[in-house]
């Protein structure tokens, strides 16, 4: 704000803006949604004790092929290097609800911790077996299975695995197989929120907007993956960027789209994007068990408000109080050429 | 789109080519770095039937000093103009300009002839040349010609040259220290929505200008108002004058008034950057 003071005491044209936003996420309970909230998700531990993991997301740049894979690998105890995540064709993954809404991991992910937590259960009841103690005497802890205080042997999910499909020795009643798919129903939607404050200078004779500073601080709840939820952060500012300074889409009055190329489609390149400084807070969940609510539009939400109230504000000296969306060169220089002329 | 069907040939001189080029007439067309062309074939507003490939006639391709002036051949890419070691010391504008074109991936390709001839009303160059009074190389069936830069455009996306002629050579002066190319782009495409190139020297000053008018064009009336002034207020004056004569071009990315302002905007900054270098 000094600097923005300095500036403007020496004539620039210099604008912070400030943005907060809450948003609802992770869609979303059925009743609430035209064709089904729900995800689905499957687990199998397979043969080979390595793992296949089928989700009926469909990331394409949120990462879920890592997050999801964490996940299990966490909750199983394998290496990570072991699991496979299948999606994206509905031959593989029947039924989904896909990838929208910041909805991937918070609703998607919890129908794999349910299926992941039905295979435990399952090898729960297989290890007791093979251990000849009760389901409750057994836990799985770093990859193994174990009932301590009952025995000292351990059994690694290699061999629970080939127990379960090769089937010489199950408990009665146990089907065969390490394997279990679910349906999430969620009961509300999530509500992450955040706060974000952009710096400007516009340029007086071109009405070119510079963006000097950019502070996002975020909660989306707990963080699988702290460099995916930077990642998305930072795309959802990039767009931001476009849609608040570059981007229209025009018709003329026949309805012909004369931007119909990305030589007349502005798009944000590398080059217009600033350094951000991004921070978040964590506030879990209380919807899911994995306690997150989606980042996937929080940049954008957040971004785009903030790019334009900043400039705004550094107009505000000028009189103007209200742009249209793109703030193009041309359309603030219209703006400032309006308001000079009318104090004359 | 794909481009519709053509032939392709590539001479392996510049005889050849116009060879070439005499035979198929306005069938034909050149290639050189493929920037203005293929875009064009692939849009079908060019559909030669015969493209004439150049682009690896290594004769075609220098930067050397020629009696007191600097020879560029005309294949000689937009990198290799941005980079020129004799160029940055002897013809600034010359690399400036280039620097300024599209991006690293368009200057590796394009060249300076083919960029010359395709004469977009927005693309870079052509605001140099001028401000240079380069003189321009066309080779045809009828031998050798020498054309002035004022006399080389002629209308939007038009210039002098014949549907037989060859581009081959640019000479630009040397030149002091004291030049300047200022450009705004238009965002999405990166040509110039206004382009001022400026050379200055003891006895005046040239202006150059692309991107407002269907052709480049001399800002004369911002040389005349200039003239051996330097000042804050002179400069700011004389820019003033920078769209004077000219019917700007009005396009979704800017109205002619916008267009008329930045050409005054960027002509005092280019003067001011001009002097500041002397």
């Amino acid at each position: 704000m000094a600097e923005r003071n300095a500036a403007r005491a020496a004539g620039r044209l210099f604008g912070v803006g400030v943005s907060t936003y809450l948003e609802i996420c992770a869609m979303g309970p059925s009743k609430a949604m035209p064709a089904g909230g729900w995800e689905w998700g499957c687990v199998r531990m397979e043969i080979s004790a390595k793992v296949t993991v089928i989700t009926g997301v469909t990331p394409h740049g949120q990462g879920q092929e890592t997050s999801f894979a964490q996940i299990v690998a966490d909750r199983l105890g394998v290496p990570i290097e072991d699991i496979a995540v299948l999606r994206g064709d509905t031959s593989v993954a029947h039924y989904g609800r896909d990838t929208y809404g910041s909805r991937g991991t918070a609703v998607g992910g919890t129908a794999i911790v349910m299926s992941v937590d039905k295979v435990i259960k399952k090898a729960k009841t297989l290890a007791a077996h093979l251990f000849e103690t009760l389901d409750e005497y057994v836990v799985l802890e770093n990859g193994k299975f174990k009932a301590p205080g009952i025995t000292a042997r351990e059994i690694t999910w290699a061999e629970l695995a080939a127990e379960a499909y090769l089937a010489k020795n199950l408990p009665a009643g146990l089907e065969p197989g390490l394997e279990a798919s679910s349906f999430f129903e969620p009961e509300n939607f999530t509500f992450p929120f955040g706060a974000h404050i952009c710096a400007v200078e516009v340029d007086r004779d071109t009405g070119e907007v510079a963006i000097k500073k950019y502070i996002a601080v975020d909660d989306c709840g707990n963080q699988i993956n702290p460099l995916l939820v930077e990642g998305q952060v930072q795309g959802g500012i990039a767009h931001s960027i476009g849609q608040a300074l570059f981007e229209q889409t025009i018709y003329d009055e026949n309805g012909q789209l004369l931007t119909g190329e990305f030589m007349d489609y502005a798009m944000p390149r590398a080059t217009d994007i600033p350094e951000y400084t991004l921070g978040s807070t964590v506030t879990p969940s209380p919807v899911n068990p994995l306690g997150v609510k989606g980042v996937g539009e929080a940049g954008t939400i957040g971004a785009t408000p903030a790019i334009a109230n900043a400039v705004i504000d550094a107009l505000a000296p000028l009189g103007i109080v209200h742009l249209d969306l793109p703030m193009t060169p041309q359309r603030i220089w219209r703006a400032m050429k309006t308001r000079t002329m009318a104090t004359v | 789109m794909y481009p519709a069907n053509f032939d392709y040939v590539r001479p392996a001189s510049v005889d050849e080519a116009v060879a070439l080029l005499k035979r198929h007439g306005e069938d034909a067309k050149v290639l050189a770095g493929g920037h203005s062309l293929i875009p064009a074939m692939k849009l079908r507003l060019a559909r030669p039937s015969v493209v004439i490939d150049i682009g690896r006639i290594a004769t075609l391709s220098y930067i050397r000093e020629a009696g007191g002036a600097i020879a560029v051949g005309a294949t000689t890419t937009h990198a290799e103009v941005e980079t020129s070691k004799l160029l940055r010391e002897k013809c600034p504008l010359l690399s400036e300009t280039a620097s300024h074109i599209g991006d690293v991936q368009v200057r590796n390709m394009g060249t300076i002839g083919g960029s010359l001839v395709h004469a977009d009303p927005a693309s870079d160059y052509p605001a140099a040349i001028l401000a240079l009074e380069a003189e321009i190389d066309l080779v045809g069936p009828r031998g050798k010609r020498t054309v002035r830069a004022d006399q080389f455009f002629v209308d939007l996306l038009q210039t002098t040259i014949a549907a037989d002629e060859i581009l081959t050579e640019v000479r630009v002066p040397m030149t002091s220290r004291s030049v300047a190319y200022i450009k705004t782009e238009q965002k999405a495409s990166g040509f110039a929505l206004a382009g001022v190139a400026v050379v200055a020297s003891p006895t005046g000053v040239r202006v150059g200008i692309t991107g407002i008018a269907p052709k480049p064009y001399r800002a004369t009336a911002v040389e005349q108002a200039i003239g051996n002034q330097r000042t804050a207020h002179a400069i700011e004056v004389a820019a003033a004058h920078a769209a004077d004569g000219v019917v700007p071009l009005a396009d979704i990315h800017a109205s002619a008034e916008f267009r008329a302002h930045l050409a005054q905007v960027n002509t005092r900054r280019a003067l001011e950057r001009a002097f500041a270098r002397a």
